[in-house]
């Protein structure tokens, strides 16, 4: 910048009134200011990205990496809320919190609402996100209202079912007793429960999930589902064959953030019976990890033991985000696709060649 | 050197030097008035922190009117368990506490031991007037040291509230003083109670109360010693007067007793107009609820509740707050000063009629603004809600609440009132409980 400026090259030494040593001199110094800017220059080059790209390991490291680090100190302290540091005990946080049946509760509550709401949310996003791809009317008006429910606010979408899921006098319960069935315990029954969270969950995130498949979708080339159509592939066909490999890459971006989300899931228990004096259920049927260590930290005070689930969660999401990774490495590499286009276009080709034949064929005959 | 260089630089220290300006001015601005009293010329902001409905509102206006200079910046949570939380959070970090701070009754051991975290309102001259509140309820704010951390406001003496209605059908008693002596008045105790209870479901074949932990709540609440001994020591395993109330509370349940509501829900009130239960432990703050639960479910005063002036094994209390002044606080002697109004006699019986929370005043339960006539006693059929919550707080002692106490009355025994009322035998749910004791690792 300021090597490219006019004002900032050097006088010319002659301007200057000077005797001999005084004019060597100014040239020495017009010499080393010029290396200097030479040096300068380089330097601007070599490292300014770095400054460029600074805010944010700044602000990560600010946010992120230092509560991680501290969160780790807590954890390896006997450290109440009220009380402060306490003394050291090293892992016997980590020890204790393995051994808790409560912590593996709050794990196996927190993997069966996730695979519950996981699992059926991609799979009917996808299938939203494929009649969205067909050629429909009113498209926008479908995009934006599969939208809507993740405009809602968690807090808002949590009281609505709650309620709808109320054991005595809720609606789902009262519709099953006008079909002579029994009513469902939702709110003091593990799977039960674990059954309305998910649904609060699916509620929320599949047209958002939808709409992120859907953009991918429109990115598939229009010439492979024509030439497959040639071809005589149904749509069915053409959906398993080209539509899905084809977004593969989006699918697992979609699966590893609702993994992510389903791990850290806290409102929608926290909110699904409120006046619970046990957050989770009173005999913590759906108490989940992150509502486990809120509760550890802010009813119970402990916070030494909070910070080691913390990082126990934290380390179980870095697993199975090297899990995804590993898959994801396998199913999406670039030469799949590659292959598969490759073999949509040989099948193009033939088909094209086939129907130029025909008619050449055809006109021979004739 | 090039001037767009020195340009740059200059602008760098000018922005350096205004920021350095900006907050010595502001560290100045606040030291000098810690001694001074608050004026027009040295104004103060204080700053309260309270929770759920202690209708304090209008008071704060009228203290800002009286004492120029002195601005109020109100904040209210919810509910007490969220003030708890911001509480707690606020206190570990060490920063961000108000100069007034509300103090629920039901966290107020864990408030204790961190006592010294408060201001001693003593220094300000709470010894003088302790005399002014019910005797036990500024001993709970007392610490061992003597010093006295909070200036009491409500009070949560316990009546029944009842439904006449549901009585009459059922060929009991609906009139309330007939009701309390159906119950056995002055001498009324848990056996009679249940034995109401049982005659009632016979008769009418409906639930007697709404769900066992606010019963259990009452029952452990009246006890000399609860869930700790006043050494602070854990007394509960071999706590017979304990078991002995648990299982009274268990059979009760296992009768049919107990209607199994949801606490705090009562699906949003139609148990209240549908029949579901007749009878509910009522401290004071719980009438505005019954209204408030009642007219939510579209009922009013036709269904029929009333509050007589009874409780089954003596006096009991349940709530109240207390407000206190955090020793982090830049104006202790202001904070004091405000939390000494708020809680005076005038300032109580304007609370309570702004939200019927019975003041721990003794010149304030007299006043007329307490007994007499108002919108719940209205609702509840023209009891009168201020003399009978007046007598149901004498003879209330303060029961010592430990650290865990509210976790202990929450975490273990809360689901296990859920277990009995859902048909759990109360031997087993007793020996659940004492299990989830040592789960959550409390000593």
């Amino acid at each position: 910048m300021s090597t490219t400026t006019p004002m900032s090259r050097p006088k010319p030494a002659a301007e200057k009134p000077s005797t001999p040593t005084a004019e060597k001199l100014e040239e020495s110094k017009g010499e080393r200011a010029m290396r200097r800017r030479h040096l300068r220059g380089r330097l601007d080059f070599k490292y300014s990205p770095y400054l460029y790209i600074s805010p944010f390991f700044i602000l990560f490291a600010l946010v992120g990496l230092f509560p991680l680090i501290y969160t780790f100190v807590v954890s390896i302290n006997d450290w109440d809320l009220l009380g402060g540091a306490g003394d050291w005990v090293g892992l016997d946080n980590y020890k204790a919190e393995l051994a808790s049946p409560l912590f593996w509760n709050s794990l196996f509550n927190t993997f069966s609402i996730f695979l519950l709401s996981a699992i059926p949310q991609l799979v009917v996003a996808t299938f939203i996100a494929a009649m969205l791809d067909q050629n429909i009317r009113a498209k926008t008006f479908w995009r934006m209202s599969v939208l809507v429910p993740y405009v809602v606010t968690p807090v808002a979408v949590t009281l609505i079912f709650s309620t709808a899921f109320d054991e005595k006098y809720g609606l789902i319960n009262n519709l099953l007793g006008a079909l002579n069935l029994d009513a469902i315990a939702w709110k003091t029954e593990v799977f039960p429960s674990h059954m309305a969270i998910a649904t609060m969950v699916n509620w929320r995130w599949t047209g958002y999930n939808a709409l992120i498949l859907l953009a991918a979708m429109q990115a598939v080339p229009r010439e492979l589902h024509e030439s497959a159509a040639i071809d005589g592939a149904g749509a069915i066909r053409r959906f398993f064959s080209i539509t899905l490999p084809s977004i593969r890459p989006t699918m697992i971006f979609v699966i590893i953030t609702a993994t992510i989300g389903g791990l850290q899931i806290f409102t929608e228990p926290k909110l699904f019976n409120p006046s619970s004096s046990v957050p989770g259920g009173p005999d913590r049927q759906y108490q989940t990890t992150v509502l486990y260590l809120w509760d550890l930290a802010f009813n119970r005070g402990d916070f030494g033991r909070a910070s080691a689930v913390a990082w126990i969660l934290f380390l179980i999401i870095i697993v199975i985000g090297v899990i995804n990774f590993l898959i994801s490495g396998t199913i999406a590499s670039s030469s799949e696709q590659k292959k598969l286009r490759r073999a949509v276009n040989r099948a193009d080709k033939r088909a094209r060649n086939r129907f130029a034949s025909l008619q050449t064929g055809s006109a021979k005959d004739e | 050197m090039n001037p767009s260089r020195t340009t740059r630089l200059a602008k760098v220290l000018a922005l350096t030097s205004s920021i350095a300006l900006l907050a010595a001015g502001c560290s100045s601005g606040e030291s000098k008035d810690a001694v001074q009293p608050a004026s027009a010329e040295n104004p103060v902001t204080l700053a309260v922190t309270t929770f759920g409905t202690q209708g304090l509102d209008p008071l704060y206006k009228k203290y800002e009117q009286e004492n120029p200079g002195v601005t109020i910046e109100a904040t209210n949570i919810d509910t007490g368990g969220n003030a708890l939380t911001d509480w707690k959070t606020k206190q570990a970090a060490g920063a961000g506490l108000p100069d007034v701070q509300a103090v629920e009754e039901g966290w107020l051991g864990q408030v204790m031991t961190v006592s010294d975290s408060f201001t001693d309102l003593n220094e300000y001259g709470a010894g003088e007037i302790s005399g002014d509140w019910v005797d036990w309820k500024v001993k709970q704010a007392t610490d061992a040291n003597g010093r006295t951390i909070g200036y009491g406001t409500d009070i949560g003496p316990m009546g029944l509230c009842f439904n006449s209605k549901l009585f009459k059908d059922a060929g009991l008693p609906s009139d309330r003083d007939k009701v309390a002596e159906l119950f056995g008045g002055d001498d009324a105790t848990w056996e009679d109670f249940f034995s109401v209870g049982e005659d009632y479901v016979k008769k009418s074949g409906k639930a007697f109360y709404d769900q066992s932990g606010f019963v259990w709540n009452a029952m452990v609440n009246q006890l000399d010693e609860g869930y700790y001994r006043t050494d602070g020591t854990l007394n509960i395993d071999s706590n017979t007067e304990l078991r002995q109330r648990w299982d009274q509370l268990s059979a009760a349940a296992s009768k049919g007793l107990s209607s199994g509501q949801t606490q705090w829900d009562w699906g949003k009130g139609q148990a209240f107009v549908d029949g579901s239960f007749a009878v509910m432990p009522c401290p004071g703050w719980m009438l505005g609820n019954v209204k408030g639960q009642v007219e939510g479910a579209g009922g009013d005063a036709k269904d029929g509740w009333d509050f007589a002036d009874v409780f089954p094994g003596g006096p009991a209390n349940w709530g109240g707050a207390f407000l206190t002044v955090p020793s982090t606080s830049k104006h202790p002697a202001e904070a004091a000063k405000l939390a000494q109004y708020l809680t005076s006699a005038t300032s109580q019986a304007i609370s309570f009629e702004e939200a019927g929370a019975f003041p721990s005043n003794l010149e304030a339960q007299k006043s007329k603004a307490v007994t007499g006539e108002n919108e719940l006693t209205k609702f509840f059929n023209g009891a009168p809600i201020g003399e009978i919550l007046g007598h149901r707080a004498e003879g209330v002692k303060a029961q010592f609440k430990g650290a865990e106490d509210s976790v202990i009355q929450e975490q273990v025994f809360g689901p296990a009132t859920i277990a009995i009322d859902q048909g759990t035998d109360g031997e087993a749910a007793w020996n659940s409980a004492l299990s989830t004791l040592q789960e959550l690792d409390i000593k």
